[in-house]
């Protein structure tokens, strides 16, 4: 694989509290848009935040732990952010409780972000799968903004779970979907449209965000055509700073670990040993 | 007049008595942007062993109600990591630091400790209370003769305070305290996390990597609470509350069981401040009750005169007299039974390796009359 010069961005992270302008779903998928002007300024795509999943300055301790979401939307001209979750667990479910004009207390923007557009050359291929389709907004957009020319591979179960898929059509990208029903676009895996652009050649770099047996299948497919790809990955975590050392992937062609919230959640695919969560 | 919120333990002064537990605060540098580390009581950094630990492959913590269980596996960078790099911008930013300390075998405890002897650091704390790894932790913390040994092996190789960290998993957490007390330790942390497990009913798998994980946050503050009372009670040596302090008012409780200062785990996960906000919140409680001093607080709750229906039986103390009487110069445990002396009987004085700080017909004596160590 070919390395790029590591052109992921790092920002200095704070605590803010973000005003709900806008928190909508249909019982399983959420859409929460924040105001959160801070973040919004600092945060660059494939970053993420940390949600205390209960109203901004109450001191419940149940559910504990804050969560982590990767942001769909930046806008930092309107001090807005936004991110897509679905309900899985206690944490997910105090949260889309939450109503419009609550303050919910975040921490960030944390982690890694995906590489400059501008730093690369060829045409970029942006793939989301399933709740790994929201990050690629936000890095769909950049790519738009920065003039790189890019397209998406959207993924999912069926038409259900393409939450983000608006977003991500909207930045001006073309967009490619596939379902595993094909109740939208052809029925299939995000590897298949992959697969027949590497084989045209145009590809000049691919990130991906999604299910990890997705992230194996779309690394396999760059390393074998010597395409640079970045994997935005997931773990539980229970700082999200550095702090707790619960979200590690381990090396890959090394031993030990790299910290998720830190060393990622994009990497360099060559870096990680993916398919072990 | 020292500032209210400072504390003495052995023979030094500490800011405030609020320290960021071990294994939740790294080597402080995830925090030093967000608090000024050098306000910190003391800050207790991540288990260090000889050489670099890689941790537990697979998912290493989940929540739970009002907790969290961690399988980490003690991943660390190893003792050289921490002097080279480290200690020095720690001391250079002025933090006052507290190793905790992991080994394998009693020889890498030993090696840890003394590579710090002389280092500047204000004390070590020995975990021999990690439930995530087979050697190096739990083994030593669930034996009477394996705690015993460890202490009194880095009392010896070390003019540091000690520290020694307790396991909440085991029959008689007091057995333990007077057991390291007695080998030597200079004060003893009250608790490390419960022993637990979560099951993914999808999967049909436990979450956790290691199967097994420590228990941590507000759900076990009332175990946690229970079990300091209980040594605070017992030992001589001060006691270091930990387990689930979330705020001011959880760490006041802590320090009124008997607890000479805290430590703050789990907290500092959700909010990197807490440590320092913990130790405001314990001042403006000292202020809206008037109190002047911590010192006032420290056993504040406990009864005056002691034989109280919550103090520890007086079983646990002839059981103390067997472990200080024990074969191999206090090392052996003998289990309690029918043939345990009759209490009030003088026990016979073991060798403590080192320091005589070992039990007595005196300890004895003083924890009848009167178990306030305030």
């Amino acid at each position: 694989m070919i390395a790029l010069k590591d052109s992921r961005v790092k920002a200095a992270w704070l605590q803010e509290m973000g005003l709900v302008v806008a928190h909508e779903g249909d019982g399983e998928v959420y859409k929460l848009t924040l105001r959160a002007p801070e973040i919004a300024r600092r945060a660059v795509a494939g970053q993420f935040v940390e949600v205390r999943p209960v109203p901004g300055h109450s001191a419940s301790v149940d559910p504990l732990l804050r969560r982590p979401f990767s942001l769909c939307e930046i806008r930092p001209e309107a001090g807005e952010i936004s991110l897509i979750y679905r309900v899985v667990g206690r944490g997910t479910r105090a949260l889309a409780a939450i109503a419009p004009g609550t303050e919910l207390d975040l921490m960030g923007p944390l982690g890694h972000s995906f590489p400059d557009p501008k730093v690369g050359s060829g045409r970029l291929v942006l793939i989301g799968g399933g709740l790994g389709i929201p990050p690629m907004a936000a890095a769909a957009r950049r790519a738009v903004a920065t003039g790189r020319e890019a397209v998406a591979i959207l993924g999912a179960r069926s038409q259900r779970y393409l939450a983000g898929a608006a977003e991500v059509a909207e930045s001006g990208v073309a967009v490619v979907t596939v379902t595993d029903d094909g109740s939208v676009g052809a029925r299939g895996f995000v590897t298949q449209p992959l697969e027949a652009m590497l084989a045209e050649g145009s590809v000049g770099e691919v990130w991906a965000c999604g299910p990890e047996v997705m992230l194996q299948a779309v690394k396999e497919r760059c390393v074998r055509a010597g395409v640079p790809c970045f994997v935005s990955v997931e773990r539980f975590m229970a700082c999200g700073f550095g702090a707790c050392l619960g979200c590690t992937v381990p090396k890959a062609g090394a031993a030990g670990y790299l910290k998720t919230c830190q060393d990622g959640p994009v990497f360099a695919a060559e870096e990680v040993e993916l398919g072990g969560f | 007049m020292a500032s209210k919120l400072e504390v003495s333990l052995f023979g030094r002064t500490f800011k405030n008595p609020v320290w960021p537990a071990s294994g939740c605060f790294g080597y402080g540098r995830e925090f030093a942007d967000h608090v000024d580390l050098a306000q910190i009581g003391a800050i207790c950094v991540k288990g260090t062993s000889p050489e670099p630990w890689l941790g537990n492959a697979g998912t290493r913590v989940v929540e739970t109600p009002g907790g969290m269980l961690n399988a980490i596996g003690l991943q660390n960078p190893g003792v050289d990591h921490f002097l080279n790099v480290d200690w020095p911008w720690l001391r250079s930013i002025g933090a006052t630091v507290i190793v905790n300390i992991v080994g394998r075998t009693v020889e890498e405890y030993v090696e840890v400790a003394r590579r710090l002897e002389g280092s500047g650091v204000a004390g070590v704390e020995l975990n021999i209370s990690c439930p995530n790894v087979k050697e190096g932790g739990l083994a030593f913390g669930t034996s009477i003769k394996g705690a015993t040994e460890v202490t009194a092996a880095v009392r010896q190789a070390t003019s540091l305070p000690l520290i020694v960290k307790l396991s909440p998993n085991v029959t008689n957490i007091v057995d333990f305290a007077l057991a390291v007390e007695s080998a030597g330790a200079d004060a003893v942390s009250v608790i490390n996390t419960l022993l637990g497990m979560s099951i993914d009913i999808r999967k049909k798998k436990p979450i956790l990597g290691n199967i097994f994980g420590g228990l941590s946050g507000p759900g076990i503050k009332p175990v946690a609470l229970r079990m300091v009372w209980q040594v605070a009670g017992a030992v001589k040596i001060p006691v270091i509350g930990i387990g689930g302090i979330m705020n001011g008012e959880d760490a006041v409780e802590f320090l009124m069981a008997g607890a000479s200062a805290v430590q703050v785990g789990t907290a500092c996960f959700v909010n990197p401040r807490a440590p320092l906000q913990i130790a405001d919140e314990i001042a403006a409680f000292m202020d809206e009750n008037g109190y002047s001093q911590v010192s006032e607080l420290i056993g504040a709750a406990r009864p005056q005169t002691g034989a109280e229906g919550n103090l520890p039986k007086l079983g646990e103390t002839v059981r103390l007299q067997e472990v200080s009487t024990g074969k191999a110069e206090g090392l052996s445990y003998a289990p309690g039974g029918a043939g345990a002396p009759a209490p009030g009987t003088a026990p016979a004085q073991a060798t403590p390796p080192k320091k005589a700080t070992g039990p007595t017909a005196d300890a004895l004596r003083q924890f009848l009359k009167d178990s306030d160590r305030a």
